[in-house]
């Protein structure tokens, strides 16, 4: 069953199939509300809205863009405007990391620069971030990042300039790890 | 977009240590799916707020029931020596006192249905909710029910209440909003009041006995109307 089928089910007033819309589209909703809140119960509340108001407001997709890239705009939508509310993004625990990646078999970033690197992104403009975050850590596409945020994609594609040359100044320090 | 701080070395060394330095857990599907499900009932049931607005018409309405009670009461003539039973006044008066009759029959029709459909949809959510958002929860829920218990006394002291199923129904409903109005934001989830409180809501039947009171159809149209 294609996408629009199961849409039309979800409308049609199908609980299984809602859940199935949410199973094909969960991960990456969370893994963006994750990435941009830096907060593990923060990204769930932002999740459970987004699709939340995604099944509200179904009557209103009209379909002239991927569903993903509607469900994208509302999850960025929950999720910076959660963030600004509640200003938790200033405050994230410096912990959380080394607590979930007991027993985690992948490469880490050292300590030192985990936390340069966190409290550098952590000071980027909001702008910047976001598309940082969207681009570079979740790999989605300037064209994806522009209707998500409902900017050009040559803003997006600007704002992901100035956010790495923020970063490679505030990582200066850094400098040999990535001329070696 | 190029520009010269286009370096694709500290690029891709910035996107590896970014996405390394705090990844997402794996996504919790079945618990967030559970909470979305049970949000969404909560948000379809929601009590109707009792907004200034709303309560200044619930009190408006019962103030006007009872007013309009009051002067059917002392309107009517008591013929001498009837031994309190009304004569039957001359036949150009009859249509104007069943006017009246008539009137004051919707308003109290009008006021009991807001008064019932209020009750019965924040009784439902207290069933459905109590046990989440802890304290704030129960603060919310004992406003309200301190809101609904005013409304209850002044519909026992109504006319209406002489209508014995609904008085019955009334008093019970009265016992139920006085627990929930006493509890207090110490209150953090389930506990033992609460349990007592719904387990009497459902021996007494109270919630199928409302619902069994109030007209059918949505609001506007049970009251339509009326005034």
């Amino acid at each position: 069953m294609d996408e629009s089928q199961l849409i039309a089910r979800v409308r049609a007033g199908d609980s299984t199939a809602e859940r199935a819309l949410y199973n094909a589209h969960v991960d990456r909703v969370y893994r963006l509300a994750f990435r941009l809140a830096g907060d593990d119960a923060l990204a769930q509340d932002f999740t459970q809205e987004t699709f939340i108001r995604a099944f509200d407001r179904l009557d209103s997709f009209r379909g002239d863009a991927a569903f993903s890239t509607w469900l994208h705009t509302i999850t960025t939508t929950v999720v910076l405007n959660g963030l600004r509310k509640v200003k938790r993004f200033r405050q994230r625990e410096a912990d959380i990391d080394d607590a979930r990646d007991i027993g985690v078999m992948h490469r880490h970033a050292e300590p030192d620069l985990k936390v340069r690197l966190k409290k550098a992104i952590a000071e980027l403009p909001e702008g910047y971030r976001t598309v940082f975050l969207m681009h570079d850590v979740e790999g989605f596409t300037h064209e994806e990042i522009g209707a998500a945020l409902g900017v050009e994609t040559g803003t997006s594609k600007a704002q992901l300039s100035r956010a790495r040359a923020k970063l490679r100044v505030a990582l200066a320090d850094f400098a040999g790890e990535w001329t070696t | 977009m190029t520009d010269q701080h286009d370096d694709p070395k500290f690029e891709a060394w910035l996107s590896e240590r970014a996405k390394s330095y705090h990844s997402p857990l794996p996504t919790p599907r079945d618990e967030m799916w559970a909470r979305i499900a049970a949000e969404r009932q909560r948000r379809a049931g929601r009590v109707i707020e009792l907004r200034p607005w709303m309560r200044w018409g619930l009190a408006a309405a019962a103030v006007l029931a009872l007013g309009i009670g009051i002067g059917r009461w002392t309107s009517h003539p008591i013929a001498p020596g009837s031994g309190g039973t009304p004569v039957a006044s001359a036949g150009s008066t009859a249509p104007s006192s069943d006017s009246a009759q008539a009137q004051s029959d919707l308003v109290y029709q009008v006021a009991a249905t807001q008064y019932l459909t209020h009750t019965e949809a924040f009784l439902t959510s207290f069933r459905a909710d109590i046990g989440s958002h802890g304290s704030a929860n129960s603060v919310r829920f004992a406003r309200q029910a301190r809101d609904l218990l005013s409304m209850t006394r002044l519909m026992l002291d109504s006319p209406a209440a002489q209508d014995r199923q609904l008085r019955a129904l009334l008093e019970d409903l009265e016992l139920v909003l006085v627990q929930i109005s006493q509890l207090d934001s110490s209150h953090d989830g389930p506990n033992h009041d609460t349990d007592l409180i719904t387990q009497g809501m459902n021996q007494s039947n109270v919630l199928p006995k409302l619902r069994s009171a109030i007209p059918a159809g949505p609001v506007p149209v049970r009251t339509e109307g009326a005034l």
